[in-house]
């Protein structure tokens, strides 16, 4: 069986050029590599990022997906969100208003999940209403 | 005799200072290249058959204002006091926050009329920057500006296009209103399909798309796989490079956009990005994502102009 540990929440600098990359990858890395890591970067600091910088949020969220894990976007800054979005990645992360609400999505469990054991019409029948029995 | 005198105050057109708009901040969006031509060259073109003589006085956005010294108000008024000496009957004084489309021929021929001694524009939202004064009245060695500013001149009402150009968002809005005829200022060269300008020397790869209304100026250069769109406008000398889309967004002078990005809702000044949806100003300091071109000398040559020119046609929608 899987485990995985505690979701680790990373600020990330305000300045995410070549030099930062290097040294926040240096506390990120070891994360990157455990069992299932779970991750939120809070980016409310980020005033500027360089593709460096892009680059290697992607390279992060590849690793963590490799290891089955996740990783969140959290409390985007004004200009993170328009750089992600000029970048054309806004959409390849999942993003939270906040690091709770990103921390809190780990744990969630989905209200309309089918359990595995469920055949799979199961969930249709709730869609259409009441199935009758042919006569 | 008629003598016009246009007064770029660049410190007329800027907002206060904010730290997300630091970049933007000395940006005086009247001598900005909109759709071609800036919006003050365009009115001393316009004043150009009606009056015998215009001076446009200008000076450099200032970065630290020193209020001991009025450089463009000294030599507004040493020009001034030259037109009075050359025998001037009047003089129209144009001050350059805001872009003021009027009927200036009426203005002066109201203030002939009327024998008032200074005029002063209006519109429904109160006075314009817009004066015909006859030299006469002031004497020698007056401060221009503050003179004018004093008040008691009569009122000539103008129903004309007025825009502030106080910050960006009014720029983008002059570059709409220009696409859609909202007001006087069109883009320059030539519209080769209907809502799309292009001007000398632009080129447009084959395979880039070009939706109407755009306009791409002198110099300008469409990479492949490009998108330029919904009243787009990419200045002179500008290059967006392969696989961009540019959407609802001008593209300064003398500006690089990198390879596949897209850009929405905002103005690309060189290495700065004012985005307007988000109303966020940042210095992008990655060279391949933006920066300044430099710029280039006044020489073209013609037949690699018409050859470009004729590759742009074949490939606009």
């Amino acid at each position: 069986m899987q485990t995985s540990g505690p979701v680790v929440v990373m600020q990330v600098p305000e300045i995410l050029n070549v030099k930062e990359v290097h040294s926040f990858m240096e506390e990120l890395g070891p994360l990157l590599e455990s069992n299932r890591p779970r991750i939120v970067l809070d980016c409310s600091q980020v005033r500027s990022m360089e593709s460096a910088g892009v680059e290697m949020l992607l390279r992060c969220l590849e690793e963590v997906l490799k290891r089955d894990g996740d990783l969140k976007l959290a409390a985007l800054s004004q200009e993170a969100e328009v750089i992600l979005e000029l970048m054309r990645v806004a959409r390849v992360f999942e993003t939270f208003q906040t690091c709770e609400d990103a921390v809190r999505s780990f744990n969630a469990i989905p209200t309309d999940a089918v359990p595995q054991d469920a055949p799979w019409y199961a969930n249709m029948f709730n869609e259409v209403g009441v199935v009758k029995q042919a006569s | 005799m008629v003598g016009a005198i246009i007064i770029g105050d660049q410190t007329a057109a800027v907002e206060p200072q904010s730290p997300s708009r630091a970049g933007l901040y000395p940006r005086a969006w009247v001598t900005v290249e909109v759709l071609g031509k800036s919006p003050i060259a365009r009115i001393a073109e316009s004043l150009k058959d009606i009056c015998d003589a215009v001076s446009v006085i200008m000076n450099d956005p200032p970065n630290t204002q020193d209020v001991t010294t009025d450089p463009v108000g000294d030599l507004a008024t040493e020009r001034f006091a030259n037109y009075k000496a050359e025998g001037f009957e009047t003089v129209l004084i144009v001050r350059c926050g805001a872009y003021v489309e009027l009927d200036a021929a009426e203005m002066l021929s109201f203030h002939q009329e009327n024998g008032s001694t200074v005029t002063r524009a209006f519109n429904d939202n109160g006075p314009l920057d817009v004066w015909t004064v006859a030299p006469s009245v002031l004497p020698e060695h007056t401060p221009l500006l503050s003179a004018l500013a004093g008040g008691g001149a009569a009122v000539y009402c103008s129903k004309g296009y007025v825009n502030q150009l106080q910050n960006a968002p009014d720029f983008r809005r002059l570059v709409l209103d220009g696409f859609s005829s909202r007001c006087r200022l069109r883009p320059c060269g030539s519209e080769v399909k209907r809502g799309i300008w292009i001007c000398e020397g632009a080129q447009i790869e084959r395979s880039a798309r070009v939706v109407a209304p755009a306009f791409i100026g002198r110099d300008g250069h469409i990479s492949a796989e490009c998108l330029v769109t919904r009243g787009s406008n990419v200045e002179s000398n500008s290059r967006v490079d392969f696989g961009t889309a540019v959407e609802d967004s001008s593209i300064l002078s003398n500006s690089y956009v990198g390879i596949g990005l897209d850009l929405s809702h905002s103005i690309v000044d060189g290495h700065n990005l004012f985005n307007l949806r988000h109303n966020v100003n940042l210095e992008i300091t990655d060279p391949v994502v933006m920066r300044q071109n430099a710029v280039r000398g006044g020489d073209r040559r013609s037949l690699g102009s018409i050859e470009t020119r004729q590759m742009a046609l074949s490939s606009v929608e």
